[in-house]
């Protein structure tokens, strides 16, 4: 579970053009749920998964992490509580790489390589055994049907393929979360329609996944648990579980 | 093998190969040719590097204006003079 | 400690596929830079082995050479002069040279013809090796000579040096004094120069400054002077040393300079990849650490290697040509190996260090971008 508690994020604070991108949002996000964040563009839903994924600091506010204790390594026994605001830089990476995948808008696929090592790529600095990671990234092809392409450089893929190759890269690690941001902005209504049923099996396998869209396919599918209304940085509708 | 581990195999080997340069260097040293006893009995002053001309053949002797032999003019006649220095006294003030 | 090897193995991979992706303008930039380091090394190699050979040879040189100038330029030096100074004091033997050059309008190459006699040695002309190849001689044959009254003299080859000794005889011809003296029609009761041996080394400057004052027209050459010319003679001055190091430098410049102003668009948005993915600034750091020496080191270490086997198994065949000029008559350079650590050492920190920082160095900034940065292209 993730708790957000009074969560502000302002740039340029102090001076003339001072901009607040999330303003005091508290919620909670449920485990093994699929969560969508819903506004327009500049509601501050991508400012909020920034944060919540380990990737920046709020301004101002705490954000704890609840019963994912067993994939921080420095975590004190008997406490599955993690505090994540006021981490160093190095733990807070740690805990990034453990217990988050992303999905980005763009797929962010590192071009002229295959797409074997795109997928391995997050696992690289762990210091994990290669044969370990290369098992479970053919694995992760194999289930998303893509093994054939496994030498291939992305650049050969389509569209629909290229979304199955980031979505194996945000699960090489083995994250108890995904984060998605945009996830069907480039696809047409079918891929879309393809992605939620992944979204689908990947809670049906015990994992939490977070989504901000502006797409119906998203927020009406009848697969998500709840709905986040977001409009100028604050959650104008915290939605209830459907 | 991977990627990785070819090169650094490769590195390894010609690292090796680097290392045993001076150890090959030396034992070539140890070994070196015994002089031919009929020339060391020339005692010779200068190495034989290039047959052009008088001062490139023998430097150490030449004229001190030997470069400018064969014209006035001419500051350079022969290729290896760009190479092979005059020796000017007093150049070096070792 | 096995999780830092793998990480490092594991960052080394993504580093050769990341390399291997513009295969081409890698491969080039690595055979530039293995080119450079290979003729700098070679140089290096080549020229500390010569002085080497030049301080061995040459100890056998003559104290002093006592040359007679007239009109500013070399002439024969009298017996009586000879005689005069091995009266001075400190000087314990003088002996005259007989020797000179040959011109050979069969082939247009210049021997030189030196006078022995020495009596050890197997009777007949003594030829260097190059003489031999380029007449096409072996021993017993005759080489005739025209002497200065278009008159033949007939050689017969005796002995003919090794390849091993070319550096003091590929282009020499020793005879007797009486060859020599008909050859060149030279007069009797002359020489060439005079060979002067000094009791004490330390007194030489005294005893040169004695002959000259004693014989204004002589010349004295010191053996200091005789060995210093061979010190100096691929003096960083000097044509060929040059031309190299300038260039070496220049294309050092460039490869660096094409590193050091910054990264590219596609290079940033990569680092950005990688952060968003879970690359920490140190990884991606380490990432181009590891580029920049996979590409310089392999360079260094193949350069430096193959440099060494140019120079002493080859016996620099780049080098032997530029020295060569118009020769006909000229050496095989083969030197006995010497390796400078010190120089190598130079040679890596002039080279390597300066490369993989120019790499590294550059990536700092978009290294440590914020992870979310990415979440907005």
């Amino acid at each position: 579970m993730i708790e957000l508690s009074g969560i502000t994020k302002s740039f340029n604070s102090g001076k003339p053009n001072q901009f607040t991108a999330v303003d005091n949002v508290s919620l909670t996000i449920n485990p093994q749920q699929i969560t969508v964040l819903k506004g327009p563009s500049g509601s501050g839903k991508t400012s909020l998964l920034t944060m919540i994924g380990c990737m920046a600091r709020p301004t101002s506010g705490r954000i704890f992490l609840h019963g994912v204790a067993a994939a921080v390594p420095f975590q004190q026994e008997g406490v599955d509580s993690v505090e994540i605001t006021s981490l160093p830089e190095r733990f807070l990476n740690d805990i990034r790489r453990s217990t988050f995948g992303f999905i980005f808008q763009q797929f962010n696929l590192v071009k002229g390589i295959s797409v074997l090592e795109n997928v391995m790529l997050p696992a690289y600095p762990t210091g994990e055994r290669r044969s370990d990671f290369r098992d479970r990234a053919l694995d992760l092809l194999e289930q998303f049907s893509i093994s054939r392409h496994a030498g291939q450089r992305i650049e050969l893929l389509s569209g629909g393929e290229l979304q199955r190759v980031a979505i194996a890269r945000a699960l090489i690690n083995n994250p108890a979360i995904i984060i998605a941001d945009e996830p069907t902005a480039h696809l047409d209504s079918k891929l879309s329609q393809e992605f939620m049923a992944i979204v689908g099996r990947m809670k049906g396998e015990g994992k939490s996944v977070l989504i901000a869209s502006h797409d119906p396919i998203v927020f009406d599918s009848p697969l998500i648990d709840r709905l986040v209304e977001m409009r100028d940085g604050a959650v104008v509708n915290s939605g209830s579980p459907r | 093998m991977r990627r990785s581990l070819q090169f650094i195999l490769f590195t390894a080997v010609t690292l090796t190969v680097f290392l045993l340069l001076p150890l090959h260097a030396r034992n070539a040293q140890h070994h070196r040719e015994a002089p031919v006893p009929q020339l060391q009995s020339l005692h010779v002053t200068d190495l034989c590097l290039a047959t052009e001309a008088r001062y490139t053949r023998h430097p150490a002797v030449a004229d001190s204006h030997a470069p400018f032999q064969e014209h006035p003019l001419a500051l350079e006649h022969f290729p290896t003079g760009a190479l092979i220095l005059p020796n000017i006294p007093g150049r070096d003030t070792k | 400690m096995k999780r830092t090897v793998e990480r490092h193995l594991n960052i080394l991979e993504f580093t050769l596929a990341s390399l291997l992706r513009r295969r081409a303008k890698n491969l080039s930039l690595l055979a530039m830079y293995l080119l450079v380091i290979f003729m700098l090394a070679s140089l290096q190699f080549f020229v500390t082995a010569l002085k080497r050979e030049a301080a061995l040879i040459l100890t056998d040189a003559p104290d002093m050479v006592v040359q007679r100038l007239t009109a500013g330029r070399q002439d024969l030096v009298p017996d009586r002069y000879g005689a005069d100074i091995a009266r001075i004091k400190g000087v314990t033997a003088v002996r005259p040279r007989l020797w000179g050059y040959y011109y050979d309008a069969l082939n247009g190459a210049n021997y030189t013809i030196m006078a022995s006699d020495d009596t050890a040695a197997p009777p007949g002309a003594a030829i260097g090796a190059a003489i031999a190849k380029a007449r096409n001689l072996q021993i017993g044959d005759l080489l005739p000579l025209i002497s200065y009254d278009k008159s033949p003299v007939m050689l017969e080859i005796g002995s003919i040096f090794p390849s091993s000794s070319d550096l003091i005889a590929a282009d020499l011809i020793v005879l007797s004094p009486a060859d020599f003296q008909q050859l060149f029609n030279f007069p009797g009761g002359q020489a060439t120069d005079l060979a002067v041996t000094v009791r004490n080394p330390k007194e030489l400057p005294t005893v040169a400054a004695k002959i000259a004052s004693q014989f204004p027209d002589s010349r004295p050459i010191l053996k200091s002077e005789i060995q210093r010319t061979y010190q100096s003679i691929f003096d960083w001055r000097g044509g060929m040393t040059l031309i190299v190091l300038a260039s070496a430098l220049l294309s050092f410049i460039i490869f660096a300079w094409d590193k050091a102003t910054g990264l590219s668009a596609e290079e940033r948005k990569e680092i950005g990849i990688l952060k968003s993915i879970g690359w920490e600034t140190s990884d991606v750091l380490l990432l181009k650490f590891w580029e920049g020496l996979v590409i310089s080191l392999t360079a260094f270490l193949l350069g430096v290697v193959l440099a060494y086997g140019h120079v002493f198994f080859l016996s620099a065949p780049l080098f032997a040509q530029a020295l060569k000029g118009w020769s006909v008559i000229y050496p095989r350079f083969q030197l006995v190996p010497v390796v400078n650590a010190y120089q190598l050492a130079v040679l890596f920190f002039l080279t390597v260090v300066p490369y993989t920082t120019a790499t590294v160095i550059p990536c700092w900034r978009a290294a440590t971008i914020d992870p979310d940065a990415a979440m907005r292209y």
